[in-house]
């Protein structure tokens, strides 16, 4: 499968999504003026990705902050990974800055509401 | 409740005194590099919006960088005495005619100087500012002092227009300086443009008492979209560099709400040569004051009405449930239920949502919405 790469922009994250090398992450800050528009080829990207996953998977995320609207569209992908789960082993990352309350309460928030194995990491810089 | 009433009701005649005097910006604190970025970032966000020509585009930004400059230069070298006072910067639009004020505290016995000055400035014709310049260059130059007087001298060229400046008594030791310079795409009209910047100054200082009075850091009456969002989030993520991150990031948080609940919901495009709304910040100490106020349709009211009266009388823990409900309904944009914003308001700040709605016409309410958090 084609690998997926956005660069981090002043109001969307970097992604990359890549199935050859293994890597899955979604990194920064996310607050787009239309988050649908944004977060649809990842979703559908993964989508694909559902229908044909091999070997195991670490999907990292480290937000620094989102806004409601991506909120609703992490959930839908964070929905698809759990569907990903039920054929291979994801492993999902949640990365905060120690001292980021809310970024933390999020991953919780997300950890008690999806079937598949959420890991909080805490990172100091 | 009566105290909130009063103040809510402050957000709409700020609003109406803002629309009145085509006030479209204004910032008022500390400024550092990244704010005067910030700001210069936003206005030209702003005037691309307008569609105004590059010529004036570059006029008023020449003159911005002056001002700002200027702002920054005395804060690095007055503070040897206390002074309870900071800078401020205003930008007023009416119909293409920018007026660019600036004000900030100076040693009292730096007046007579900086009076000699402008007065020089002022009573050259562009010719002659154009000898001056050269001449007080060469003066720097030799005597190294560095930039004394230039940049007063450039704003004067590029505004075409008389500076019109004015000193206000602070203490013993200080006044407030203010600056208000015109650009306009007729220069010449000298007469006129001195009585205009004279009234424009008036009605500045008034509003900055206001502003002291009501700790107010920043007024955006603009256009509002993403530009002006991420513009107005920098200025305040530099505002706030000395706070906490928990504080910092919640300011951030429901500020990228609130204005993007404008550019969602803000029944702007209907009102012809009305800006859509305003968004302004009180600041005290640690604790944030954030006010939208928009236009909405007068359809919409009953509905927007249930929806804040529903997320207000949920506790925390419903309102925590009904927040992962409506992370989980994709629907969401068509139903009849509150959305994700509204609650995430309400959580983040730990209290009730207070707003306020006035009739505005037959087709339009003013909505006024305000949020704490410390």
């Amino acid at each position: 499968m084609e690998k997926l790469f956005f660069d981090h922009t002043e109001d969307t994250p970097k992604v990359l999504l890549d199935a050859d090398n293994r890597e899955f992450l979604i990194e920064g800050r996310s607050l787009p003026e239309n988050a649908v528009e944004f977060y649809l080829p990842i979703l559908n990207w993964l989508n694909d990705y559902s229908k044909i996953p091999n070997a195991s998977i670490a999907f990292k995320f480290k937000l620094e902050y989102f806004n409601t609207a991506s909120a609703k569209q992490i959930t839908k992908l964070l929905i698809l990974l759990q569907q990903i789960s039920e054929k291979i082993s994801v492993k999902i990352n949640w990365h905060y800055y120690r001292e980021d309350a809310d970024i933390m309460a999020s991953g919780i928030r997300f950890a008690k509401l999806i079937k598949a194995k959420i890991e909080l990491i805490p990172y100091d810089d | 409740m009566n105290s909130q009433k009063t103040k809510n009701s402050f957000a709409f005649r700020l609003f109406e005194g803002m629309q009145k005097e085509n006030l479209s910006y204004i910032y008022r604190g500390v400024f550092s590099q990244n704010i005067t970025d910030g700001i210069l970032s936003l206005t030209e966000s702003n005037l691309d919006k307008q569609g105004e020509d590059s010529k004036t585009k570059k006029r008023v930004f020449t003159i911005m960088v002056e001002g700002l400059q200027n702002i920054t230069r005395h804060q690095e070298t007055e503070d040897e005495a206390y002074v309870n006072e900071t800078g401020i910067f205003i930008i007023q639009d009416v119909n293409s005619r920018y007026y660019i004020t600036t004000g900030n505290p100076i040693l009292k016995k730096n007046i007579p100087n900086l009076t000699a000055q402008l007065n020089k400035i002022n009573s050259l014709d562009e010719e002659e500012l154009k000898q001056y310049y050269k001449n007080v260059l060469n003066d720097n130059i030799i005597s190294n002092k560095g930039g004394a007087g230039l940049g007063l001298i450039e704003m004067a060229r590029k505004s075409g227009n008389k500076l019109v400046f004015d000193f206000v008594d602070l203490n013993e030791n200080y006044s407030y300086f203010y600056l208000n310079t015109e650009i306009s795409q007729n220069t010449g009209n000298n007469l006129s443009s001195i009585q205009q910047g004279t009234e424009t100054l008036k009605s500045v200082k008034e509003i900055h008492r206001i502003l002291n009075e009501e700790d107010i850091v920043l007024i955006f009456n603009g256009i509002f979209n993403q530009d002006s969002l991420l513009n107005l989030l920098s200025i305040m993520e530099s505002q706030m560099m000395e706070h906490n991150l928990n504080l910092k990031k919640k300011v951030f948080n429901i500020m990228v709400e609130m204005l993007q609940n404008i550019v969602k919901h803000g029944a702007n495009a209907k009102i012809s040569g009305q800006n859509p709304g305003i968004f302004f910040i009180n600041q005290n100490k640690e604790s944030y004051q954030l006010n939208t106020g928009n236009y909405i349709n007068l359809s919409e009211v009953d509905e927007l009405k249930r929806k804040i009266a529903y997320v207000n009388s949920l506790s925390v823990d419903d309102l925590n449930d009904f927040y992962e409900k409506s992370l989980f309904n994709f629907q969401i944009d068509s139903s009849k239920e509150a959305g994700l914003g509204l609650i995430e308001l309400r959580l983040k700040t730990n209290r009730i949502i207070s707003y306020e709605i006035t009739d505005f016409n037959e087709e339009f309410s003013f909505f006024v919405l305000q949020t704490v958090v410390d």
